[in-house]
């Protein structure tokens, strides 16, 4: 394990633990910057990460556990059909405010669909969504018009909410600068990377502040920074209040999330 | 209003970035009025209206299908149906009239002795016509392809139908040939009259169309139900 796979395992240790964002992020920081001035094996000069997260922990405390809020989204007995395959059947799951939820399952186990009717974008052939507050989807691919750069679709995303083109601009860079990319090129988006051009996906379902926030897989080519930087945002939006629905098939991530729903039992009847 | 025109500016500015698809609008119409240059000249000039109408329905028709995705997030993001497709449809006339006028200066330097208000006003009515049928075209049929087959199943009825016919007035561009052929034939004004209570006819039945199929494709579905924040 070289120091860079131990700082990403130290900043994981951390999460895990609860450390405020902010603060694991600095302590990292901090870590990083001392291995790189005085060099050496970070197994050496700081242990194990589980270690030394236990030892930051001790020192700084951790955040209080989320203080879930109000009911933001809840939907119950979902049932979808195509044709004569049933996608999902009487799949219900609620989230409050400050939580996160996980919609896992294999693949064309209805996790997308489950996510487009909480959307109202399809409809179902039974059940019902609520949602309190204002939504805001990031769809697993698509989402974005290719002959226009970044700082477009601030604006016309902006635009639907009623905000000016100056302010859009820079609330759509700030929030892209949380996920690591800075969004102020002259590049179109048919240009940019697929992981950059889910950073705008993702940028643009963030940038109306929504309630509750739909993420379909977004993390679909992103390196490891970017992931762990895309998790560091959401634990900030759910520390913030918001409800985040994340459709998922790493179940890795699963320690970080509030609820999950697990959408192959929920074929067979289940819920979450 | 301040969505409909950022609606309207998107469009045209991707548009204007497409500079392959740009040329290629301006290519139709020319190929379609130099083909038929050397015949009489009222041919050359419903060939070009033709070509003028042909290109901004395929414009029209690639735009909507290429904002499908985009558009239900719009929606989500505080824009209503009708700021989506009267935004689009406005970018779309403005890109209509843009490349109208080198070819209304075409017709005005190359041919003499013809009404030119009247070839004006027939370019108007194709592009006024072509935004909405290539939306609406692309608006039923999800692809491209599909599309664009109908769009030439369309035009090439309307380029074979003769317009006496009682079915010709059913096509959507039969309008700027009726006035073609008053400012070219020099004919009474029931063609001008005709050809652009036709447009404006037709142009009204497409947006209401339109209209109604983005409507339903942007409804608000019955089983999401919104409660305010508490």
């Amino acid at each position: 394990m070289n120091a860079d796979d131990w700082l990403r395992a130290f900043a994981a240790e951390l999460h895990q633990r609860r450390v405020a964002v902010d603060a694991a992020r600095h302590v990292v920081a901090e870590a990083a910057t001392h291995l790189r001035d005085g060099g050496g094996d970070p197994w050496l000069v700081f242990g194990p990460p589980q270690t030394y997260a236990a030892a930051i922990v001790e020192s700084i405390g951790t955040t209080p556990g989320p203080r879930t809020g109000p009911v933001r989204l809840h939907a119950r007995g979902i049932t979808k059909r195509y044709g004569r395959r049933t996608v999902l059947r009487d799949a219900s799951l609620t989230v409050r405010a400050g939580q996160i939820a996980a919609v896992v399952g294999a693949n064309g186990c209805g996790k997308s669909t489950f996510l487009r009717i909480c959307a109202g974008l399809v409809s179902p052939d039974g059940g019902e969504v609520t949602v309190s507050g204002r939504l805001g989807f990031c769809p697993q691919q698509g989402g974005t018009a290719d002959f226009l750069l970044p700082d477009e679709h601030f604006v016309l995303v902006g635009a639907g909410q009623g905000v000016a083109r100056g302010p859009a601009r820079r609330a759509g860079r700030a929030a892209a600068r949380q996920l690591g990319w800075d969004a102020e090129g002259d590049v179109l988006a048919r240009h940019l990377s697929g992981g950059t051009r889910q950073k705008l996906n993702l940028t643009m379902s963030t940038l109306a502040e929504p309630d509750v926030l739909l993420l379909d897989e977004p993390y679909q080519g992103f390196d490891q920074g970017s992931y762990v930087n895309l998790w560091d945002q959401l634990l900030r939006l759910r520390d913030e209040g918001r409800a985040i629905v994340v459709v998922t098939h790493l179940l890795n991530q699963l320690d970080r999330v509030d609820v999950v729903l697990d959408l192959t039992s929920a074929q067979q009847g289940g819920r979450s | 209003m301040n969505r409909l025109f950022t609606v309207a500016e998107m469009t045209l500015r991707e548009l204007a970035r497409r500079r392959g698809v740009l040329l290629l609008l301006l290519l139709m119409p020319l190929t379609f009025w130099l083909i038929r240059r050397d015949a009489y000249v009222g041919q050359s000039i419903r060939a070009l209206l033709l070509g003028i109408s042909w290109a901004v329905s395929t414009a029209a028709l690639f735009a909507t299908s290429a904002a499908r995705e985009l558009e239900p997030r719009l929606r989500l993001a505080g824009y209503r149906p009708h700021h989506l497709y009267i935004g689009r449809m406005l970018g779309l006339w403005g890109l209509g009239l843009a490349i109208s006028v080198p070819f209304f200066l075409l017709t005005v330097f190359d041919a003499a002795n013809l009404r030119y208000a009247g070839i004006a006003v027939a370019m108007l009515c194709c592009v006024a016509v072509a935004a909405p049928f290539g939306m609406l075209i692309g608006a039923l049929l999800p692809r491209e392809l599909e599309g664009t087959l109908l769009l030439l199943t369309v035009v090439a009825m309307q380029m074979l139908l003769d317009p006496a016919d009682a079915g010709a007035k059913l096509t959507p561009f039969w309008s700027s040939r009726e006035i073609a052929t008053w400012a070219v034939d020099h004919t009474d004004d029931g063609y001008l009259t005709r050809g652009i209570m036709h447009g404006v006819v037709v142009t009204g039945l497409l947006i209401v169309t339109v209209a109604a199929v983005f409507a339903v494709r942007l409804r608000r579905r019955r089983h999401l139900h919104h409660v305010p924040l508490v």
